[in-house]
């Protein structure tokens, strides 16, 4: 008997870099394993992300961009089911980007764009503060899915979060202004489980035939890691794709998936950076490179390692 | 498995060529893949269009400049192919003599993309750089026939010939040579083509030996591309393997490259309906639908060995 081959298409427009797991390079391989079509369109080429001693290399530029996207168009194969950004520095870039999501909608009104709003983190911005208007008005609207952390949740809703109050509120914000799922990826909530946790939330907004909406709240106790990563954010939002692709109303399963793939990721590479570090020895950016292809079994099959905490079901009779 | 290698090869958005072809497999095989994108293109150059942009030399030597200043230009294997530009090969011969310094054991696997059906496909100047330049650095590379005949300015009509043109590939520097495809006539009937091989070796004792082997493939009624660059990568693959046994290489090799090509062209026909010759956005290679054969492949080609 055969099973059916999956046939799905993703559209990656982010980094390239030469060596290590950042933007296209974190997010192509996983979405292929998963067996997925990646179409990657690459924003930069570094030799390696910008966290290392030295990093050299290309932009792309809007102009670019467009060129590209042309060829795509002129040969008809823009259809895609899927569109996945990151890491964005230069607005008329940003700009291009959401010009060609209106048009690929256009030829797919069921295309799904993945949305990962980078801006900046812990309260600062480390993108350009130009691109803060953008996103605003112009990418957030687009996106089905989003994946802010908390200082990004709240600067695009102008709302802070200091309770789970908050964030339930600041995600419905998020929601009015677009995306059907939202996932606060990491916040300074204190977790019920301890300091050695952080709290990450989701939100899904499910529409009902009769015009009333519903939204699935989660919440989500996440190990913390002693280590600074790159990349990261990439992969989860990638893998935030793949799984909200086969659990696409059960954000639950999805987050679970997500978040252990992302456990699995992260601790054997830990234990791989510590190791060749040496004890006593801080890893060093080269050495905490993600174990990407080493973890190709955790990311076709992630062992669920966490449970996610549905929080409430809210009926709004929104129409 | 620790492999590191660096892949310099075009980068297509749609599609399965250089970059594209390579990286997935050697990844799914748990190499590490550091790539270098050479060009940046829509898809390749036999849709009805293509844009994009090229890297220049300059360039390519800005991102090698970066690994170099992170201590990081450690590689295992150098992998090429297809270029169309000379001072980027020039560029690259640099680097690769510069990271065999850094590792004396690197391997160099070398796609000599000149042309085929005896006409070249890159400007002509190109051909005195892998001459005199590129192949004597690389380890292991993959001629077509044209291309073979063209380094060694000998022709192949049997395989003694084929043999001999193989020694002098040998004599030029690559301990590894595999001739992808030729027109000598297969044993097998006429559905089928024949590709050979050669690995010297040198025993415990100092002596040298040549291990050369002959694999019938059965031909496709189709014009993939990215086919080659998915040969190089997979070349690389099972040599590193199977380092000694160029017989088990090749034919891993060539059955993984049947697998891809029969799911390709089964469900590009399927696309293109009956009667329908497929397009080439069709006749993309069914990369990530094949891991399975990628990572095991069974074996559906024989190699016998020959003298």
């Amino acid at each position: 008997m055969r099973t059916a081959v999956m046939e799905c298409r993703v559209l990656s427009i982010q980094s390239h870099v030469v060596r290590g797991y950042v933007g296209n390079k974190s997010a192509t391989f996983p979405l292929q394993v998963l067996g997925f079509e990646v179409d990657s369109i690459n924003s930069v080429q570094f030799s390696n992300h910008t966290g290392y001693a030295h990093w050299k290399g290309q932009v792309l530029t809007a102009e670019e961009l467009n060129v590209l996207y042309e060829g795509i168009k002129l040969n008809k194969v823009n259809h895609y089911d899927y569109i996945l950004t990151g890491y964005s520095r230069d607005t008329s870039f940003l700009e291009t980007v959401v010009d060609i999501i209106k048009e690929l909608k256009k030829a797919n009104p069921s295309l799904v764009y993945v949305c990962d709003p980078v801006m900046g983190d812990l309260g600062a911005m480390y993108v350009p503060e130009n691109l803060l208007p953008i996103y605003k008005n112009k990418v957030v609207p687009l996106a089905e899915i989003l994946t802010p952390n908390q200082f990004e949740a709240e600067l695009l809703t102008g709302r802070k979060i200091s309770t789970e109050d908050d964030a339930i509120k600041v995600m419905d914000l998020l929601h009015e202004m677009g995306p059907d799922t939202v996932v606060l990826t990491s916040t300074d909530l204190p977790s019920k489980r301890g300091d050695q946790f952080l709290v990450a939330l989701g939100s899904q907004k499910i529409r009902k035939p009769d015009g009333t909406s519903s939204s699935q709240k989660i919440c989500l106790d996440i190990p913390k890691v002693d280590a600074v990563f790159v990349g990261t954010g990439d992969l989860f939002a990638a893998m935030l794709l793949a799984w909200t692709h086969h659990h696409p109303n059960d954000l639950k399963t999805a987050c679970e998936k997500t978040v252990s793939v992302m456990h699995h990721v992260i601790k054997r590479t830990i234990t791989y950076a510590n190791g060749v570090a040496g004890p006593g020895n801080k890893p060093s950016p080269a050495q905490l490179e993600l174990r990407m292809v080493q973890s190709k079994a955790d990311i076709e099959n992630p062992a669920i390692v966490l449970e996610a905490k549905v929080l409430q079901k809210s009926l709004d009779q929104k129409r | 498995m620790e492999c590191r290698v660096l892949s310099i090869q075009s980068h297509v958005v749609r599609g399965y060529v250089g970059n594209k072809s390579a990286s997935f497999p050697l990844q799914v095989l748990g190499f590490e893949v550091d790539s270098i994108n050479s060009v940046q293109f829509s898809n390749h150059t036999g849709y009805s269009h293509w844009k994009g942009q090229v890297l220049t030399a300059d360039e390519l030597h800005v991102l090698y400049e970066g690994i170099k200043l992170n201590n990081v230009h450690h590689y295992d294997y150098v992998l090429t192919g297809y270029t169309r530009d000379t001072s980027f090969l020039e560029m690259v011969v640099d680097i690769v003599q510069e990271l065999k310094r850094a590792n004396p054991n690197l391997v160099y696997v070398c796609d000599p993309v000149l042309g085929d059906h005896g006409s070249m496909y890159v400007p002509q100047n190109l051909y005195p750089v892998y001459k005199n330049k590129v192949v004597p650095v690389a380890d292991i590379i993959t001629p077509n026939q044209f291309e073979a005949e063209l380094l060694t300015g000998k022709n192949i009509s049997t395989e003694k010939d084929a043999v001999e043109v193989m020694d002098l590939l040998h004599a030029m520097g690559p301990d590894t040579v595999v001739i992808t495809s030729s027109d000598l006539p297969p044993r097998l009937g006429d559905r089928f083509l024949v590709s050979l091989g050669s690995q010297r070796h040198v025993r415990p004792d100092g002596s040298r030996t040549t291990e050369r082997v002959r694999i019938e493939v059965p031909k496709v009624d189709a014009v993939f591309v990215g086919t080659g660059d998915l040969f190089a990568a997979m070349l690389l693959a099972w040599t590193h393997h199977y380092p000694n046994d160029l017989k088990t290489a090749c034919e891993k090799t060539f059955s993984v490259m049947h697998h891809v090509i029969r799911r390709t062209i089964s469900y590009a026909h399927e696309l293109a309906g009956p009667g329908r010759r497929p397009s080439p956005p069709q006749l993309e290679l069914r990369m990530v639908q094949s891991k399975a054969d990628i990572e095991d492949p069974a074996i559906v080609t024989e190699a016998t060995l020959i003298s």
